[in-house]
């Protein structure tokens, strides 16, 4: 029986013979940038993949999601390997879509690219007969929160329930049958190295929010209207005026948007609206921000004797990772790049539906290099491919092997010590409860 | 029998040789400064005067007011006051302020005492007052500048006084039900040229005792703890001010305060704050309608922060309508002592933009409140000193006694066609029950 390391020198041997193919999967969707719940050509490409790896997938869960499945030579748990498709909306990107905006200014192109990595290497180096267990391969939709106007009206046709692609996914029962779960992400700082393990990352909500005052001529007649724009920059203000009482420790953001200002320059503003997240490191401290975001945004409308429609949002789970997962990643990481280029950062502020699934079950969620640039900005290129797509993969790979090696030795230990924070059942009720939608109106 | 006009060069020739003293006395109290419902030495020295003179009097009207009272030699009739406010403003930086309690005459009402005195004393020249009939009553009253409104509301608390403007609880105490009009007159620094001016109106307002209520906490350490109460009091000046767009010229809103309280150390998170806010507008309407805004928006800085806010609504005071028969007089008058050039008619629709007591006595009686000239700089600031005291105390005490003249002499026919014409606004008891009815606390908590 060859041993766990010759496993993953058969399967690292794959992915070098296919290591142009790989890269060029990456640029290719890096040029078809598409936001979430949108992917669909980078959905189609996914799923002509696993056709010509004669991997078994369905595809088209949660708009555009492709999971394929393959089997070890014997019975055992389930690990999912996921892959994020969705672009952001950066226009000023270098390789932003001309039309829509959208670009990949988060890396996720290299995820599908390791995800292909991964199960090209584990599905045709001949790894697979030694391993217990099955393997997903997920390229999952719509990670990053936005088009929020849109997304809603998605959830309004039906065609959705929660705003996010993982959360969706967990309701349709697609992880029902993953026992644990890894991804990839890119990363540009420079401290997390070549490879880094991380810890937890904040929690969100996301709102919808309408301040809706009364249209007047703003000339002639000031004092017949109500100034919803009023409204909303003094909610602003009153959610700074809370900021003091955020603690360090719950690393709360709040960093609204307004999306409609007014309509004419020359009328009283009568319909504004803004978009906010609120972020913090526990449910907890989400929910006390949110209470202050709540009471801030009333405190605007009652203000001027406006009216103020709040939509509240589930978004995103903070992000819990399981430490035996990370610390098999982390061997194979200094295997693959060297101790001196692996990186530890301990939490994040920003959000990923990740943490959605790191409620139900183990995963881990670390970061690989190869990126310039500020996350989400103009800026934000992948610099080193073979790093980025290349490693990335080879450190997935080799995790899966250790995890599903050796009898899935490993995997059975990390299941049967993990105690999930919520079920399904928990999961999607919390969610649920944390919709909705409220007018408060001032006297 | 004389007639009026020789009556009038008697009773100027009077003042005229009385000049030095009452201009004297205003210096007096210029040295002496009060705030109101405080002025104990100034209304002795008014008391003082009456004593003087020979004129009866009542003292510790309203805690400070002092009211004297004569007759004409020529028989019953109508009765007119002359009025003297008594209080000073709080003005630390001011050239004239007392150096312990800040207090400093920089609205002028010093020379009001001097001018009531002076008319006093022409009118009491023996030809003159025996040939008027009626009553004249020089009067001091307290209070005027609605200020240290929390020393005023403990003054309320310990029952001494119910209004917190002098004319007011003057009103409320009867001291003008035996008055059938009355006059008194301002000084002004903003006349340019002219020496007198009449007419115009004033702002009626409504003041606010207003009180934020947060949590204390250690500022460093435990911030999350506390409730900032200056958070939710800037807040609301901020939602005050951004519904300025609101206000209509025509209602001339003036909408201030000051805060009193602004946290108590540097390193607490401020658990209370407190401000005195003033909202003034052209009519009662307007006043009730942009109070209810400013409430709005102090709920709103409580709602904002979760503090809670008690905001004391105190009456304040009503818009000024002078008498227009009364005015004709003054006006004639000053345009004879002065010459008609000299002399500034402002329309009725004209607001200065400030607030006076009188208004409230207007509402009720018939009453005139012009300005004289002989101030400069800007009202209520350090700058605002009197420059002409001939034009600030001597001539407006010629330009009173003269209007009372014209009011008494004859058999009194003149104040008895002020009379005839006046329809008040308000009678006694339903301005009383209206300024009560402005009396309210509002408590509101914008804890979630």
């Amino acid at each position: 029986m060859p041993s766990k390391e010759d496993l993953k020198r058969l399967a690292f041997q794959a992915i070098d013979d296919r290591a142009d193919e790989i890269v060029g999967l990456a640029q290719t969707i890096l040029k078809n940038p598409e936001p979430g719940f949108r992917e669909t050509k980078t959905s189609k490409l996914v799923a002509s993949k696993f056709a010509e790896l004669s991997i078994p997938f369905k595809a088209g869960m949660a708009m555009t999601a492709v999971r394929g499945e393959i089997t070890g030579g014997t019975a055992g748990p389930t690990l999912a390997i996921l892959g994020e498709m969705d672009s952001l909306i950066v226009s000023e990107h270098p390789h932003a879509d001309a039309e829509t905006g959208a670009a990949h200014a988060c890396g996720h192109h290299c995820q599908i690219a390791m995800l292909y990595g991964a199960a090209l290497a584990l599905s045709q180096s001949g790894v697979l007969q030694e391993l217990s267990g099955r393997l997903i391969f997920m390229a999952v939709p719509a990670e990053e929160y936005i088009e929020i106007e849109y997304r809603d009206s998605l959830r309004r046709e039906g065609k959705i329930e929660f705003l996010g692609g993982k959360p969706e996914l967990i309701k349709l029962g697609e992880f029902d049958d993953v026992n644990l779960a890894m991804m990839l992400h890119t990363t540009s700082t420079p401290a997390e190295k070549q490879l880094c393990l991380s810890g937890t990352n904040n929690g969100t909500l996301a709102k919808k929010i309408q301040f809706i005052g009364l249209g007047a001529h703003a000339g002639g007649t000031p004092h017949l209207g109500i100034n919803a724009l009023n409204a909303a920059t003094l909610a602003l203000t009153a959610i700074h005026f809370n900021r003091e009482t955020f603690q360090d420790s719950d690393t709360i953001r709040v960093h609204p948007i307004i999306t409609k200002g007014g309509e004419a320059v020359s009328a009283v503003p009568a319909d504004v609206r803004m978009e906010t997240f609120v972020r913090g490191r526990t449910i907890e401290a989400i929910m006390d921000a949110n209470m202050k975001v709540d009471r801030a945004l009333k405190a605007g409308a009652m203000a001027v004797g406006a009216k103020v429609t709040i939509q509240t949002i589930p978004g995103y789970m903070p992000l819990s990772q399981n430490q035996e997962m990370a610390d098999i990643f982390e061997a194979n990481s200094v295997d693959l790049v060297g101790k001196e280029n692996v990186g530890h950062v301990s939490h994040r502020t920003g959000s990923t539906d990740m943490g959605d699934v790191s409620q139900l079950m183990p995963v881990i969620h670390p970061y690989v290099g190869g990126a310039s640039g500020i996350g989400h900005g103009a800026d934000y290129v992948i610099e080193d491919y073979k790093l980025a797509v290349i490693t990335a993969a080879k450190a997935l790979t080799a995790t899966a092997v250790d995890l599903l090696g050796d009898g899935a030795a490993k995997a059975g230990t990390i299941i049967g010590g993990h105690r999930p924070e919520m079920t399904k059942d928990e999961y999607l009720k919390f969610m649920r409860r944390m919709a909705s939608e409220e007018t408060f109106e001032s006297e | 029998m004389l007639s009026t006009d020789r009556l009038k060069e008697l009773a100027c020739a009077a003042i005229d040789e009385k000049a030095a003293e009452i201009i004297d006395v205003a210096k007096d109290i210029l040295a002496h400064p009060e705030p109101g419902y405080s002025e104990t030495r100034t209304a002795q020295v008014v008391a003082n005067k009456f004593t003087d003179l020979g004129i009866k009097y009542k003292q510790g009207l309203a805690l400070t007011g002092v009211k004297g009272r004569f007759s004409g030699g020529a028989g019953p009739g109508p009765k007119v006051a002359i009025l003297g406010e008594l209080d000073s403003l709080l003005v630390s930086d001011h050239p004239h302020a007392d150096s312990e309690t800040t207090a400093a005459h920089a609205c002028g009402h010093h020379c009001q005492i001097g001018m009531m005195l002076g008319a006093t004393m022409g009118l009491m020249s023996p030809q003159v007052l025996e040939q008027l009939h009626g009553e004249i009553i020089p009067f001091a009253v307290p209070a005027e500048e609605f200020i240290e409104v929390e020393r005023r509301l403990q003054l309320r608390a310990d029952g001494k006084v119910e209004f917190l403007g002098g004319k007011q609880e003057l009103i409320r105490l009867g001291e003008f039900d035996d008055v059938d009009m009355a006059v008194m007159c301002h000084t002004a620094s903003d006349m340019g040229e002219r020496k007198f001016a009449m007419g115009g109106t004033s702002n009626g307002h409504v003041v606010k005792y207003v009180q934020f209520l947060g949590r204390g906490a250690h500022a460093g350490s435990a911030p999350h703890r506390g409730i900032n109460a200056l958070n939710a009091a800037t807040f609301a000046l901020q939602a005050i001010n951004a519904n300025r767009e609101l206000y209509k010229e025509e209602d001339t809103v003036r909408i201030h305060g000051i805060m009193t309280k602004g946290g108590e150390a540097v390193s607490a998170v401020p658990s209370e704050v407190k401000l005195e806010w003033r909202v003034r507008s052209s009519t009662p309407e307007a006043v009730a309608r942009n109070s209810a805004i400013v409430d709005r928006c102090f709920k709103a800085g409580a709602m904002a922060v979760g503090a809670s806010v008690k905001i004391t609504n105190i009456p304040g005071y009503l818009p000024m309508r002078h008498d227009n028969t009364l005015q004709e007089l003054f006006r004639k008058n000053s345009s004879a002592l002065l010459g008609e050039s000299s002399i500034l008619v402002m329309s009725p629709g004209r607001n200065r933009g400030g607030s006076t007591d009188m208004g409230d006595l207007s509402h009720v009686i018939p009453v005139c409140h012009p300005y004289t000239s002989g101030a400069v700089g800007a009202g209520h600031s350090k700058d605002y000193v009197i420059t002409d005291y001939q034009n600030a105390v001597v001539n407006p005490a010629k330009i009173m006694a003269m209007t009372v003249i014209d009011l008494l002499a004859d058999g009194g026919v003149k104040a008895k066609e002020v009379l005839d014409r006046h329809r008040p606004i308000m009678k006694k008891d339903a301005y009383v029950k209206f300024q009560r009815e402005q009396a309210e606390i509002v408590e509101y908590s914008g804890g979630a």
